[in-house]
């Protein structure tokens, strides 16, 4: 004897006889893909994930070639990192800003003149001294928010709602363009070594970001291995180059460098005059040296304890090691008059390289791990931009589907969505650094002055220990890189800035809108303390019949459970044959009370829609349950040949207010399958 | 001895994984079926068919990890639990029903008054269960 309770549990109890006379013992059935874990709790197996349809299990095996099996939550556990393997995994962002920024300060320069680019190593210093000043200002971020605190995060804190999103838009739109440029300045480095890659750099770009996607979406980890080794392979790399071409300035071997001669009469017929305006320009395209600094801020949790200060140290030596080597490249471009290539088919970096040691192994080091380490760069934005989106969406400022985590723990929503963007803007710009560069750097800018603000005022607020000077080098770093997003966003307006600085407010109006759609939501559905009791409902229950077969009898039998007040529904566009079927429902199912309707213009949505209005004016406190007879065939490919009405049904239903549409699918029993 | 069918009652003790590689020792060669069981004893007190949760949580545990051993050593372990007066009683009723071949129960170590002994079940199911029946004692404890 098997006892069914009147509400099925999941699992069954099964009574059987014992051994001895009057013994008795409890099967207890398990539910197959539920675990037991408490009292009407449970939590789904591996096994309830699994598809049961063959082309269901098809594309869950192609997904998990792809991306890899699912991870369970618990598995994502916070893995402490040492300052060594900090710098690795933190760093590559700002270190690879190196790769560029001194030919970005050239390129702006050569517009007014081969001579111009003297200014290039003065223009270098008082980019690292502003870097200086924003490193001194972020330690004090990352003591202040040990939990680490994004630009976001401090904004909305200290500054309010619309600095915060002002600050969130601004770092989402860096993320993205960081992503566009490491990759396109990956392939720029790739192209110095290998010419015939710069004819296809927008393909090859593009390529690489779907690489970086697949991996993210695997749950690729930053993991300190992958990490530590290219990075500190870019450092020794660089190093030794620097430090062998001040030995050779030094020891007055530097070799000669000769630009061809069409570029020199190029630049020469072109020449500008060279203005403040031009100086500031070329400050600004280089100041793409600062970003990424926040990354660390970002991921104090992720360092040994203890965390803030072993963050700082790993910020501050990122510092020293970008400027030695941003430094150590400009100088010693200027002391061999390196020129911009126009066709940027070869960086300064790699004439730089190519002319110190020649083109030998050491050369093609250099340039594959420049483009490695670029990678790495534009993967750190494939974890940014996502966790932001993330956290904006908990805010409610941005569709949920950001919070959700997929089968690997990543952020599947945002990995994707920025991979989209940044693949449109850099096919939009047609893979060239230079152009994307105007766009890049407003909005790390304007991020950090807001952070930088935002930290002034928590310190005048909360008055701790050392508050003046807090607020001193707070202050001191917000006004520094308040006039710095001043002159990028006036010296690079025309040449893009003026996307960013259109954006920027579009999309704080629709973060905006986005919550204030949410609120009103939540007004609308939270229920008010006397409204929290459910209190049963007898519906009307309509049932569309078009014809009396098996799967009309099970919506049918279906429906009457449902409601005591249940019709059936026929339309039909012949008098003779709505008859005839009037006739056979009163022999078959007389219990149910049939309506039918004659449709001369042989429509079918507007006479339902009328009936249900209809019946809907007598009540309008009883929902209308419209309940629909489906037939599941066989196989996947029959769908398209049943339940399009169905399907147009629900469609026109959907927006219909105090209307329920319930699907009773019919599936064809085993025993009467084809052989 | 071939077994093609081994009842292993688990209780949830120490010695249950070492059971679980016993029986896959034994039952590999002969592609035997292997089959877990735990029984949860309720006390006269209560209903047979009372709120078990607990319990119930409890075999869940223990049979996932006996599947993982399981696994770890090569076999697939089906699994089940029942709820009765007496383990042995139950345990002896499941391998007549299942017509096994071999019963490997784990005995912990247990000394009283200087002795080592052996509980009330695996005594019962030693004398009267209508099979093979391989008791498998678990290590000393140091005393």
């Amino acid at each position: 004897m098997i006892i069914r309770p009147i509400v099925p549990d999941l699992g069954e109890r099964r009574p059987e006889r014992g051994r001895r006379p009057g013994e008795r013992i409890v099967r207890i059935v398990r539910p197959k893909s539920f675990r037991l874990t408490g009292k009407g709790r449970y939590e789904a197996k591996d096994s309830a994930y699994e598809s049961e349809s063959g082309l269901g299990h098809a594309f869950q095996r192609v997904r998990r070639v792809l991306i890899g099996r699912a991870l369970r939550s618990e598995a994502e556990a916070l893995e402490r990192v040492s300052k060594k393997v900090g710098l690795a995994l933190f760093a590559p962002d700002n270190i690879t800003s190196s790769a560029y920024a001194t030919e970005e300060i050239m390129r702006v320069l050569v517009l007014a003149g081969i001579a111009a680019l003297n200014l290039t190593e003065p223009i270098t210093v008082a980019i690292i001294a502003v870097l200086a000043i924003v490193i001194v200002a972020e330690i004090r971020v990352i003591h202040a928010y040990p939990q680490g605190g994004g630009s976001y995060q401090v904004a909305s804190e200290n500054l309010g709602m619309i600095p915060g999103l002002v600050a969130a838009a601004a770092l989402l739109i860096d993320y993205t363009l960081t992503i566009a440029v490491s990759t396109a300045a990956g392939v720029a480095a790739l192209s110095s070594a290998l010419p015939a890659v710069h004819e296809h750099r927008v393909l090859f770009a593009i390529g690489l970001i779907a690489l970086v996607t697949l991996a993210n979406l695997r749950g690729l980890r930053e993991s300190g291995l992958v990490f530590a080794g290219p990075t500190y392979l870019y450092l020794g790399s660089y190093f030794a180059l620097i430090g062998y071409g001040v030995f050779l300035m030094l020891s007055g071997g530097l070799p000669s460098y000769v630009p061809p001669p069409q570029w020199l009469g190029s630049y020469e017929r072109n020449a500008e005059a060279l203005t403040v305006l031009v100086v500031l320009r070329a400050f600004s395209s280089g100041a793409v040296a600062l970003t990424g600094v926040e990354a660390i801020g970002n991921s104090v949790p992720a360092f040994k304890k203890p965390e803030p200060r072993n963050a700082s140290l790993t910020l501050v030596v990122m510092g020293v090691c970008f400027a030695i080597i941003f430094g150590g490249l400009s100088f010693i471009g200027g002391a061999l008059d390196i020129v911009p290539d126009p066709n940027e088919a070869e960086t300064v970096n790699s004439q730089i390289t190519r002319t110190l040691v020649g083109v030998g192994p050491f050369y093609y080091v250099v340039q594959g791990i420049t483009a490695l380490l670029l990678l790495f760069a534009a993967n750190t934005s494939f974890s940014g931009f996502p966790r932001l989106a993330s956290i904006l969406a908990r805010d409610r400022f941005v569709p949920r589907q950001f919070a959700f985590r997929g089968d690997r723990l990543a952020f599947s929503t945002g990995i994707i969505a920025v991979a989209v963007l940044a693949s449109l803007i850099l096919a939009a710009f047609g893979g060239s650094v230079t152009r994307l560069i105007p766009l890049y750097t407003i909005g790390v800018f304007v991020a950090f002055t807001l952070s930088q603000t935002g930290l002034v005022r928590r310190w005048w607020r909360l008055r701790n220990p050392h508050w003046r000077l807090s607020i001193g080098l707070n202050a001191f770093g917000a006004a520094v890189t308040a006039v710095v997003a001043v002159i990028v966003a006036v010296t690079k307006f025309e040449f893009g800035a003026w996307m960013v600085l259109i954006a920027m407010p579009l999309l704080v109006a629709l973060f905006y809108g986005i919550n204030r759609h949410y609120r009103a939501v939540e007004d609308e559905l939270v229920a008010d303390p006397d409204e929290l009791r459910v209190e049963p409902l007898q519906p009307i229950v309509v049932v569309p019949v078009s014809r009396l077969d098996r799967a009309a009898l099970r919506a049918l039998s279906f429906a009457s459970g449902l409601s005591r007040d249940v019709r059936a529904l026929h339309i039909d566009d012949d008098e003779a044959s709505a008859k005839a079927f009037q006739e056979r429902w009163t022999k078959i199912v007389p219990e149910i009370k049939l309506d039918v309707v004659t449709s001369p213009y042989r429509a079918l949505l507007p006479p339902l829609q009328s009936y249900l209005d209809d019946i809907d004016r007598d009540d309008t406190r009883r929902p209308i349950t419209v309940v629909l007879a489906e037939f599941v065939p066989r196989h996947w490919w029959e769908y398209a040949l049943h339940n399009q009405t169905a399907l147009r049904i629900k469609l026109a239903l959907f927006f219909r207010p105090n209307t329920v549409v319930i699907d009773v699918p019919y599936h064809v029993p085993p025993e009467e399958r084809a052989p | 001895m071939k077994p093609k069918r081994i009842l292993l009652p688990l209780a949830g003790a120490a010695v249950d994984a070492d059971v679980v590689r016993l029986a896959a020792l034994i039952g590999k060669p002969n592609k035997a079926q292997i089959e877990a069981l735990h029984v949860i004893e309720v006390q006269w007190n209560r209903p047979l068919d009372a709120d078990l949760t607990e319990d119930e949580v409890r075999a869940e545990r223990l049979l996932e990890a006996a599947e993982e051993v399981g696994r770890s050593v090569g076999i697939t372990l089906q699994t089940e639990y029942v709820a009765a007066r007496t383990a042995w009683s139950a345990i002896v009723h499941e391998a007549e029903q299942r017509n096994v071949d071999l019963v490997i129960i784990g005995m912990p170590y247990r000394r009283r008054m200087g002795q080592v002994t052996v509980g009330r079940t695996v005594q019962n199911v030693f004398l009267k269960a209508p099979c093979e029946v391989i008791a498998l004692r678990d290590r000393a404890v140091p005393a």
